[in-house]
């Protein structure tokens, strides 16, 4: 079968966004085409997923070229796909969760007032994610990567009409914070495309053999020792430099320490998108590159050990602010910045497959967790805040469950999907790197992450309803938003079996492209690994219960809108610095806010306002009004007077040639 | 014989008694006097001139300019009574309606 | 003597300028001035310009000043000017500079050079030297001027036209 069929997996998406965004008026249209658009394009993944089974495994890559995008001299372009395993795991979460999320928002947004739009920027986002993952350069993959912030900052500013969104967000300046955060993580993204171009001679992943340009993955494994001379900074490894930036580029993308503060806020955005791109795709781009870049890294042991160091960070901090949050959208942002934090710091660690495994394991039950949360928020009429809410378990059988699978999935309970996914980030770190450190901190933030789970359930399902006239019309969703649910669930509950150990199908299938060496199982290992498994499995199950009793029974009567959280009596400042994201806001505030809008007060005001315009434009103007009315004095009227002027002119010529001559 | 200078001097002279004479008399018709005194004593110095250098151009010179002053003479009291009658005063400073 | 005679007819001269100027009387400044043209007069004759000293008489003398007389008369503008000057510094600064540029005449005529003197000619000055070249070499403008007295003429008449539906 020929190459080019898989460009017909990016392109399904972008026809669907061009005939919404240009022929479609009616949003009941529009939706059933966005889902149409991202179902076909999911088909032609298992397509070329088939297709990619006939080749062999040492050469496991389909490419096709369309033109040559860019040629200056050296510097060589193409316009192409690649569509290898990793690629091939991507795009199955992309289109497939996408898609389900396609169709949940057939019913979410039934009553929005720009449906047409809505569902033409989501058909836009999956065809620009779906460039990122497929690029085979990395400059098609900036294109897919910039385009995904593009389309995150126009979902984002959905209710750009909005002056305030719960919990008190602007929709608007939301959207223009994502965008920014992003930007500066993309600035250091072209700084690492220039570095790659210029110290490794191409932009390609791998060679491309029809326009003869030689990929820069296998000369980055070597090129490890090279050293850059940067003048009067010294000298840092080829490999280093490229690590470094794009893990900035890394951290702005996928919302790690410190450029996470644009998540939280991006909440504005309606639910569903919420749910697909901050927790499914978009922030995972971010793991994506670096799983891609592998040999980059490998080269550079400093590099990762910076990813591995933000990525622990991460995980710790994001975990711990999520504890106190109120918002039901909030807790979750957090926690997704926390497991990205996992997903980072196993793909610096090496992990790659690990890492890999979370991220489709996080993708499906974070999207059920959002999707859920969604329902909430649908039927008690856009509620947002947990402390308004309480008992509706009863009201809300179906959702209740779903959300409860999702939280014990990403809790890490035994057997849900989470738990796989993480023990198996643990047990590399504590086994095949000898990195006890990381494995603590990762286990404890599991156990963080269980408790604040807990927390949430109770608020929001357990005990009585606290504001009784919203929950009592609360019902469970209708058919198109859960069966969404209920699919996701199922692949929260057995989505394990992807990569079992012993079994490890996702690790054989990932191989050819990631290379990662097989983990050996000998005794020791397996006796470790079953420790490991049971002391996380406390720690999850312990924080589970500990974070259900106390929210759900023992604080229940003493959780009301306006007064503090219970445990901030305990814990006090760290409880408040836990609920404002530990500051960075307020840093990034005074820090480059603040300053920048002064600068831009000044230049208006007194540059541009007083300077320019009074003093360049005015100025010559009412200079020579009043010059003009000094001289005025001069035109009495009188003709004597006029003649006196001559007389004195003659009197001045005259003597100046009587004297002079 | 008279030095030249004596004649151009008294020429001047007079010449700075006309433009007194303009600049400080209100009535029009003295103003018209004494702009054809100034005539007359350019006239004048012409004349010693041309005496000095025994050269008839001068006083042809001067025969021409007191014809077109006479001339100069009609017209100028033609107007001047057009714009007074008018008036009904003889008052220079009146006809300031260039005043700015 | 003919430095007295000169003295004495400068003397008039400027005594009728002076007079003219001082005077409140449109008609006594009238009457002045023509004292002066005729010192002027006499100062031609001094000068061996007999065909301008007719000249002068006739036409300053004879036409000039009775065309200002008329005016006068016509105007009724013999009263004085009150006294209040619109403009204080006019006439002080006027009499200055009036005083400047008399000095800066003598000056240019005691220290600068004196014109190239002409040879002795017996025939200058007389009426036939001058009909020669004012027929001769300064014919054109002689034309000229002759037109142009035609125009004075016809614009002082075209001056004092009225319509015809204006009441006379």
């Amino acid at each position: 079968m020929p190459s080019w069929l898989i460009w017909l997996i990016p392109a399904f998406p972008l026809l669907g966004f061009l005939i919404n965004i240009l022929f479609v008026r009616n949003g009941r249209a529009a939706g059933l085409l966005a889902c149409a658009a991202v179902a076909l394009s999911f088909v032609a993944s298992l397509a070329a997923i088939a297709m990619l089974a006939g080749t062999p495994e040492e050469a496991r890559r389909i490419t096709s070229t369309l033109w040559e995008w860019i040629s200056i001299g050296q510097f060589r372009v193409p316009f192409g796909l690649l569509f290898d395993p990793l690629t091939a795991v991507m795009t199955l979460l992309v289109t497939g969760v996408g898609g389900l999320i396609h169709v949940y928002s057939l019913g979410y947004m039934r009553e929005d007032e720009r449906p047409v739009r809505y569902f033409a920027n989501l058909n836009l986002f999956v065809f620009a994610m779906l460039m990122l993952v497929m690029a085979d350069n990395m400059l098609l993959l900036f294109l897919g990567w910039e385009g995904v912030g593009l389309c995150s900052f126009l979902l984002i500013g959905h209710y750009f009409d909005r002056r305030s969104v719960p919990p008190g967000l602007v929709p608007s300046d939301a959207a223009v914070k994502a965008f920014v955060v992003n930007r500066v993580g993309d600035a250091a993204f072209l700084l690492a495309i220039m570095a790659i171009f210029s110290q490794l001679g191409s932009l390609s992943f791998y060679a491309n053999e029809a326009l003869g340009i030689a990929g820069y993955l296998e000369q980055a494994a070597m090129s490890g020792f090279t050293q850059v001379d940067l003048g009067i900074f010294g000298t840092i490894g080829v490999a280093t430099a490229i690590g470094l930036l794009l893990l900035i580029g890394v951290a702005g993308k996928s919302a790690q320490f410190p450029l996470y503060t644009w998540l939280t806020d991006a909440m504005a955005g309606p639910t569903p998108v919420s749910a697909l791109i901050h927790a499914a795709t978009m922030v995972t781009a971010g793991v994506y590159l670096i799983a891609r870049n592998h040999t980059v890294f490998e080269a550079s042991p400093t590099a990762a050990g910076w990813v591995v160091a933000v990525g622990l960070i991460t995980a710790a901090l994001g975990a711990l602010a999520a504890v106190p949050q109120f918002d039901i959208k909030r807790v979750l942002a957090y926690s997704t910045i926390s497991q990205l934090g996992y997903m980072v710091t196993a793909v610096g660690l090496g992990a790659y497959v690990g890492g890999m495994f979370h991220l489709l394991t996080h993708g499906l039950f974070k999207a059920l967790l959002f999707l859920a949360a969604g329902a909430v928020i649908h039927a008690l009429h856009d509620v947002q805040d947990m402390r308004r809410m309480g008992g509706l378990r009863e009201r809300m059988p179906q959702t209740f469950r779903l959300y409860a699978v999702g939280a014990l999935a990403l809790a890490g309970i035994f057997p849900l999907a989470g738990f796989w996914s993480k023990d198996e980030i643990i047990a590399y770190a504590w086994f095949s790197v000898q990195n006890p450190g990381a494995a603590i901190i990762l286990m404890l933030s599991a156990a963080v992450t269980a408790f604040y789970m807990g927390r949430q359930l109770a608020l929001i399902f357990a005990g009585r309803p606290r504001e009784a006239g919203h929950v009592e019309h609360a019902h469970d969703p209708e058919p198109v938003m859960s069966i969404p649910l209920w699919i996701l669930a199922a692949g929260a509950l057995i989505g394990g079996v992807m990569n079992l150990p012993g079994l490890h199908w996702l690790s054989t299938f990932l191989e050819p492209t990631l290379q990662e060496p097989e983990v050996v199982f000998d005794t020791g290992r397996i006796i470790g690994q079953v420790i490991l498994a049971l002391v996380t499995t406390l720690l999850s199950v312990g924080g589970l219960y500990l974070g259900w009793t106390l929210y759900g029974r023992r604080f229940a009567s003493r959780i009301r809108v306006g007064r503090d959280d219970p445990l901030q009596h305990y814990l006090g400042d760290i409880w408040r610095g836990a609920e404002i994201g530990w500051g960075l806001d307020w840093i990034y505030n005074r820090l480059v806010v603040r300053p920048y809008r002064e600068i831009s007060v000044f230049l208006w005001d007194i540059f541009d306002r007083q300077g320019i315009d009074q003093i360049l434009v005015e100025g010559p103007a009412r200079l020579i009004g009043r010059a003009g009315q000094v001289l005025r004095v001069g035109q009495s009227g009188y003709v004597r007077n006029y003649a006196l002027v001559f007389l004195i002119g003659v009197v001045l010529v005259v003597g100046y040639f009587a004297l002079l001559s | 014989m008279i030095p030249t200078g004596y004649y151009v001097a008294l020429a001047g002279v007079l010449f700075a008694l006309g433009v007194i004479g303009v600049l400080t008399r209100r009535n029009a018709l003295v103003v018209f006097m004494s702009v054809e005194l100034m005539l007359n004593s350019a006239n004048l110095a012409i004349v010693a001139f041309a005496n000095a250098r025994q050269d008839t151009a001068g006083q042809i010179l001067v025969f021409f300019t007191i014809v077109v002053a006479a001339a100069e003479v009609a017209v100028g009291l033609a107007l001047l009574v057009q714009i007074f009658r008018t008036k009904r005063t003889t008052d220079v400073d009146e006809i300031n309606l260039l005043k700015g | 003597m003919e430095l007295v005679l000169f003295a004495i007819t400068a003397l008039v001269a400027i005594v009728g300028a002076v007079a003219m100027l001082l005077s409140s009387n449109a008609i006594h400044s009238a009457l002045f001035l023509l004292l002066n043209f005729c010192a002027i007069a006499v100062l031609y004759l001094l000068l061996n310009a007999p065909f301008l000293f007719a000249i002068q008489l006739i036409i300053y003398a004879g036409a000039i000043i009775v065309l200002f007389l008329f005016a006068v008369m016509l105007l009724g503008a013999e009263r004085a000017e009150d006294e209040r000057d619109t403009i204080a510094w006019q006439r002080p600064v006027a009499l200055v500079m009036g005083l400047i540029l008399a000095a800066q005449v003598a000056y240019v005529v005691l220290t600068g050079t004196p014109a190239p003197a002409g040879g002795q000619d017996a025939a200058f000055g007389a009426p036939e030297r001058i009909a020669r070249e004012l027929f001769t070499t300064y014919l054109l403008p002689f034309e000229v001027t002759a037109m142009l007295i035609l125009a004075a003429l016809v614009g002082v008449v075209v001056l004092h036209i009225r319509e015809k539906r204006q009441v006379s």
